[in-house]
């Protein structure tokens, strides 16, 4: 079973008189544990797409389904419960908790889910160590750097071991060494930690770390690429697909 | 739970100087609710105590309900009620003194200036009470002139067993020899001069008469006794209560008005406080909505949000509380202290330790508390509204404000609309609430006008501060964000609104008491008692001394005032006798209802009274209604002829009646007061010489030229004024803190935009300008509001007061109004001077990271 | 690049067999998969550097008679230093793509936007690929190597962003006269060096 699956996923933003497509009939599937990159230029709807699929909005047309699960038949209690136990989001600006230490931040979800906050600190630790922040656990937001913010939200976006991570611009705010950092840890979680990954990207240095590329323009998929195969492949598929649609 | 009370106390320790000034208004609204409520029940308590100490050691005390006197004769009824071992009767008398009755020293106050004549069955008396005589003898059946007191008094007046005492009483000033010395006086109260019975009768006038008897019973079971207690009441009627004494009861009525005011000022002080957390809470949401949005994204249901934020409002409720309660019972403490020793004098009252009862301390918390649950309640709803998609995209949401802020300023236009048109209906109740509707109206619409207002103190501040060039800044920042102007100018707005309104209460009161003061005291003479507000507990004069006074050379007309407590269905009143021939000569009732000669006229009929409107208003009697007046001869029948009141009389709930009315129900002939108009062709200083030597035998009163206590009446008033002021800047202190509180906020939010002016070269000093100039305009804007809010809201009281009975009339509080405006725009630069030093000193590099 | 001059650099150093050159100038580039020279190549290079005087057959001693051993002569060290010492040029006007582009714009039955889709597929497939590899080595040791796949990255990710220039001015280049299109690949550069250097002007009126 796909983790996400969208039908003819549709958005149409009005903003006064003038009525703005961002999504237009987007359908694809993401297997377990690939890690996809979503690009395009600036208001292509990649971020669009990234909140459909988080259930952070809701669609004009169409569907998405996460592990089976139909957004579009939930309501808000039950979106915000998937998406603690279902989805970890990472931002680009990290949006951790100025007031809260590297820990409390990490075990956030797990604290919103009601576990006990020793046992919820306790698994934090564990995701935090892993990223190289053992000896960080104490530290607030604004004494570490934005590497190792990024990593703290990266562990607070897998502690509540969800099997979907969306990620919005993931190194966006942060310099080459970090990105290349940041982008191999998200290759790692889904390579070691069997996790899929969908993560919006302008930087295709960033976009690179992923299996598959989906590119986005004028808010239709205009190209799917799997960065396994060395042929052009997919191309021919997504254009196919594309007309059968009726482009 | 546990979590959000965790994040929301890190929050709040995030902003350590916030969640201080934001806390300190509850602070203060608790401080004076919890302050106030535990030194008045002390006070109360010390009088009580005072009161119940005479009658302590007996098993029943048995009074009129109005306090008035009673028959002897009702003692052998009490005696007959089976279970009844012993009674007594006793007539107990509090005697006010001048201020310089034993040192003839006006400037320096007695030691004593208030005595409780009582008047005893030497024999009778012994079977209810023991005296334990330290010197010389208890009184004798006999005795005439002779007198017991306490050691404690006859230290503080230098007298010693066999001296003489001379007090003033109706007949002329009477010389007592001590004849016997009790103990010192332990229990607080007035110092008690024991005399026989039949002698206090003669001294004040009411032969055969008593207040007060005590019984004792023959069971120390108590079932047995409540029964004795129920016989003995059924044996009297109800208008008499067995318990604890009510003499005074007027000046407790006066202390729970000073209550009911203080707790007023404390509410008033609290609602302001949930005004600034409210407004706190909104900045703080719009600050955190990224937050927000990505605890919403990771799973934080609304409901979690909204505890957070509600949890945040809890904690900072019971801080404030907390230290509030501590704080007030320090400030109670302090006061008490400090009140102590003048109390110890001149009541002869010890003040105890503030009193806290469980309700005070149940009100205040949950005052404390709720207000400020209830101010977080809308931000917190707001907050749990905040969608996830703001974590990634923080624009979202300034639309929606827009729209409701128009929304909000038709609902206010339309409240202030309505508000007006409640004038029209005369209804105080109406009024009352189009007041309160004003304000809301004003402060939704506000964000509307904040623009135009600001361009218009703009262009002023310019001028102030010409060639800084940072005004127009200062100016855009606020219509920027009008909302946000708006409700900071809201906080400044309310604090003055209640000083304008208080202006224009005072200034319209004085206007009209001094107007009703004239026509009540235009005499040409005054012989004024001790205490004017507080008549049972003076000592009036025997209608001798009024002929006396008729009779000396060139004295025109002479005219009393004689009281009797009494209740009008079931309300406590003061009730006056006049002379209908001669009162309208000397002075005059201002009539609300009915007119001058034809009321004295009608007034002659029997059972006629005039009633003052704060009685008419709170029995809702009207002209030709008749009301039942309690007496000591039962209840009686009384014709409603005219409704008017008097300068002295005018806050108390008084009837008027014939002095032959009074005579005859309360049996009272008795002259508290006294007016004389001299004849126009007199020798005035001969007349008056005359005058005094006819009143030196009388010290109770006090000889006054009419002009003389006008003026120091209309002086009071100024002291009251200045008085008022200082209570009322204290209460505008909130206002102060939350403007500085916005501000500083907005400097927060506004660190990388002022980093970037300092980046581009705008000096320190510009910067600081553009804060104050931000916070003069924003002071001006609260100001001008405030000013227009507190004058509608003057009118509006002034105008339900009057309808109410008050003896007052609209005036415009020009001082008020220069006293507002120069307090609104000293808040203005004082709320300014941290955040601008906050902002000026900021790091441009870091200000310009700052996200 | 020249194979000739990394031999010529290598012999330099030391004298070397055949086979041992080609394992070295697999070590400077990164190994497998990165920068593949046969042994053919190889063999047939050293042949005509030994033929310019530039390098000498060395003999062994004994060993292993079957095999010869190179070492550079003092003219090839001479122009080994000449080398060193010359600016490296580059040639990123001379691009097949672009080539491709402009004639699929021309040329009935082509879609340009196609060409640009399969080739930025194929740039992406690259990219991944080398920063699959570059992440694979180890930094303590491979630093030198790693730097030689940052360029590839670089490169890559500078083709892929010309792409996307190109992309998103297609339609304005195809509204242009087909002359100057058709004329300026084939040409030699212009002499003034502006019009070379960059892809060809929209001058929009």
């Amino acid at each position: 079973m796909s983790v996400i699956s969208t039908e003819n996923l549709t958005k149409i933003y009005n903003s006064g008189t003038t009525a703005v497509t961002a999504l237009d009939h987007v359908n694809f599937q993401v297997q377990p544990e690939e890690f996809v990159a979503v690009m395009g230029p600036s208001g292509c709807g990649k971020s669009t797409l990234l909140h459909l699929i988080g259930g952070l909005d809701h669609p004009t047309e169409g569907q998405v389904h996460i592990n089976g699960n139909l957004l579009t038949d939930l309501d808000d209690d039950s979106l915000t419960e998937l998406r603690r136990r279902q989805i970890g989001f990472i931002f680009q600006f990290y949006n951790l908790i100025p007031v809260l230490s590297a820990v409390e931040n990490a075990a956030l979800p797990l604290l919103l889910d009601g576990m006990k906050p020793i046992e919820a600190h306790d698994r934090a630790i564990e995701w935090l160590s892993r990223f190289d922040l053992a000896d960080r656990l104490q530290n607030r937001p604004d004494q570490l750097s934005g590497g190792q913010q990024q990593r703290v939200a990266i562990a607070r976006a897998l502690v509540a071991e969800p099997s979907l991570i969306l990620a919005d611009e993931p190194t966006g705010n942060l310099d080459t060494r970090a990105s290349d950092e940041i982008a191999g840890l998200l290759r790692q979680v889904t390579k070691e930690w069997g996790r899929t990954v969908v993560m919006v990207t302008h930087d295709p240095r960033i976009a690179a770390y992923a299996d598959r590329i989906l590119f986005l323009k004028d808010g239709r998929i205009v190209d799917d690429t799997l960065l396994e195969t060395k042929d052009g492949s997919s191309y021919d598929a997504v254009t196919a697909k594309l007309k059968e649609i009726g482009d | 739970m546990n979590f959000q009370l965790t994040l929301a106390l890190r929050y709040l320790n995030g902003r350590k100087l916030r969640a201080l000034l934001t806390t300190l208004a509850i602070v203060f609204g608790v401080l004076v609710v919890f302050g106030m409520n535990t030194i008045i029940p002390a006070m109360m308590r010390s009088f009580q105590a005072n009161v119940l100490a005479a009658s302590g050691q007996v098993d029943a005390t048995i009074t009129l309900k109005t306090g008035d006197v009673f028959p002897v004769a009702e003692l052998a009824r009490v005696a007959s009620v089976q279970g009844v071992r012993a009674t007594t009767g006793l007539l107990d008398r509090t005697v006010n003194l001048q201020p310089n009755y034993f040192d003839h020293d006006l400037a320096a106050l007695d030691s004593v200036s208030a005595l409780s004549v009582v008047g005893l069955n030497p024999n009778e008396v012994r079977n209810v009470h023991s005296y334990n005589i330290i010197a010389g003898r208890f009184l004798e059946e006999n005795d005439t002139n002779a007198a017991v007191i306490s050691q404690s008094l006859a230290d503080s007046i230098g007298l010693n067993l066999g001296s003489t005492l001379t007090l003033p009483t109706a007949i002329g000033e009477q010389s007592l020899k001590i004849v016997g010395i009790l103990p010192a006086r332990a229990v607080p109260g007035n110092e008690e001069v024991f005399v026989t019975l039949s002698q206090t009768q003669n001294m004040f006038g009411m032969p055969d008469k008593i207040n007060t008897i005590e019984a004792n019973y023959d069971s120390l079971d108590e079932t047995r006794r409540a029964e004795i207690q129920s016989s003995i009441q059924s044996t009297l009627g109800s208008e008499y209560q067995i318990g604890a004494l009510t003499s005074n009861s007027e000046l407790l009525t006066s202390l729970q008005l000073g209550q009911a005011m203080f707790n007023v000022l404390g509410v008033m002080g609290l609602l302001m406080g949930g005004f600034i957390i409210f407004n706190t809470f909104r900045t703080v949401v719009a600050e955190r909505r990224r937050d927000i949005g990505m605890l919403r994204a990771l799973g934080a249901s609304r409901k979690s949000i909204f505890y957070i934020i509600l949890s945040e409002g809890l904690m900072q409720g019971i801080m404030g509380t907390a230290l509030g309660m501590v704080v007030g019972y320090g400030f109670s403490v302090l006061v008490l202290k400090l009140m102590g020793p003048a109390m110890q004098k001149f009541l002869n009252v010890r003040m105890g330790m503030p009193e806290v009862s469980l309700p005070i301390v149940l009100v205040s918390v949950g005052l404390g508390v709720g207000i400020t649950l209830l101010a977080g309640l809308i931000p917190a709803m707001s907050a749990s509204r905040v969608t996830p998609l703001e974590a990634l995209r923080p624009a979202v949401g300034k639309l929606n404000f827009r729209r409701l802020a128009g929304l909000g300023f038709w609902m206010g236009a339309a409240m202030i609309a309505l508000a007006v048109s409640t004038l029209l209906t005369r209804d105080a109740g109406l009024i009352g609430m189009g007041g309160m509707l004003f304000i809301i109206g004003l402060i939704l619409v506000a964000p509307a006008l904040v623009s135009p207002i600001a361009a218009l103190f703009g262009g002023l501040a310019s001028l102030i501060f010409a060639r800084q060039g940072t005004v127009h800044l200062a100016q855009g920042n606020l219509s920027r964000q009008p909302a946000r102007a708006a409700v900071t100018a809201s906080a400044t707005m309310i604090g003055l609104a209640i000083l304008v309104t208080a202006a224009s209460i005072i200034t319209s009161a004085s206007v009209g008491f001094e107007r009703v003061l004239r026509k009540s005291l235009g005499s040409d003479y005054l012989l004024i008692p001790p205490s004017v507000a507080v008549w049972g507990t003076n000592v009036g004069s025997n209608p001798d001394f009024a002929r006396e006074l008729r009779a000396l050379d060139g004295v025109a007309v002479v005219s009393s005032l004689r009281f009797a407590p009494a209740q009008v269905n079931d309300l406590p009143i003061s009730l006056m006798g006049i002379d209908p021939d001669t009162y309208g000569q000397v002075s005059g009732l201002t009539f609300a209802e009915g007119d001058e000669v034809a009321a004295y006229a009608a007034l002659k009929t029997p059972h006629s009274i005039i009633i003052s409107p704060v009685l008419a208003t709170s029995i809702g009697a009207k002209v030709g209604d008749e009301v039942s007046m309690l007496t000591p001869n039962g209840v009686k029948a009384y014709n409603v002829i005219a409704i008017g009141g008097d300068y002295l009389n005018a806050k108390i709930a008084t009837g008027y009646v014939s002095q032959a009315d009074i005579a005859a129900d309360f049996g009272r002939t008795e002259d508290v007061l006294l007016q004389l108009n001299l004849t126009p062709t007199t020798d005035r200083a001969a007349a008056e010489s005359a005058i005094k030597a006819v009143v030196s035998r009388y010290p109770q009163y006090r000889l006054i030229s009419g002009q003389g206590y006008i003026d120091e009446n209309m002086q009071l008033f100024d002291v009251a004024f200045a008085a008022m002021y200082a209570v009322l800047i204290f209460l505008a202190v909130p206002s102060l803190i939350a403007m500085l509180n916005t501000l500083v906020i907005g400097v927060i939010e506004r660190t990388r935009e002022i980093g970037m002016l300092r980046a581009v070269g705008a000096t320190r000093k510009q910067v600081r300008t553009m804060i104050v100039a931000e916070a003069i305009i924003l002071a001006a804007i609260g100001t001008a509001f405030g000013l227009l809010a507190g004058l509608f809201l003057g009118y509006t009281t002034v105008e339900t007061l009057h309808l109410s009975g008050f003896p007052m009339e609209y005036a415009f509080p020009a001082s008020g109004v220069l006293v507002t405006i120069a307090a609104g725009l000293l808040f203005g630069i004082l709320a300014a001077i941290i955040p601008a030093r906050q902002a000026a000193r900021q790091d441009v590099v870091q200000a310009l990271h700052y996200e | 690049m020249s194979v000739r001059n990394a031999l010529l650099g290598l012999l330099a150093q030391r004298p070397f067999y055949g086979y041992e050159l080609l394992a070295a100038l697999d070590g400077i580039v990164g190994g497998h998969n990165a920068w593949t020279v046969n042994s053919g190549q190889i063999y047939a290079t050293l042949e005509r550097l030994e033929k310019s005087g530039l390098i000498e057959e060395q003999p062994v001693n004994g060993t292993a008679p079957d095999k010869t051993t190179y070492t550079a002569t003092a003219a090839g060290r001479q122009e080994l230093t000449e080398w060193l010492s010359a600016p490296v040029q580059t040639d990123l006007q001379h691009d097949e793509f672009y080539i491709k582009l402009m004639l699929a714009l021309s040329l009935e039955g082509s879609d340009p936007y196609r060409l640009i889709q399969i080739q930025r597929a194929s740039l992406y497939q690259e990219l991944h690929a080398v920063t699959t590899q570059r992440d694979d080595l180890e930094i303590p040791t491979n630093l030198a190597q790693k730097l030689l796949f940052d360029k590839a990255v670089m490169h890559l990710e500078a083709d892929l962003r010309w792409l996307e220039m190109i992309e998103a001015r297609l339609d304005d280049v195809k509204r242009q006269p087909v002359q100057q299109v058709e004329m300026r690949p084939r040409g030699r550069p212009p002499k003034s060096a502006r019009g070379a250097k960059s892809p060809p002007q929209t001058d929009k009126p």
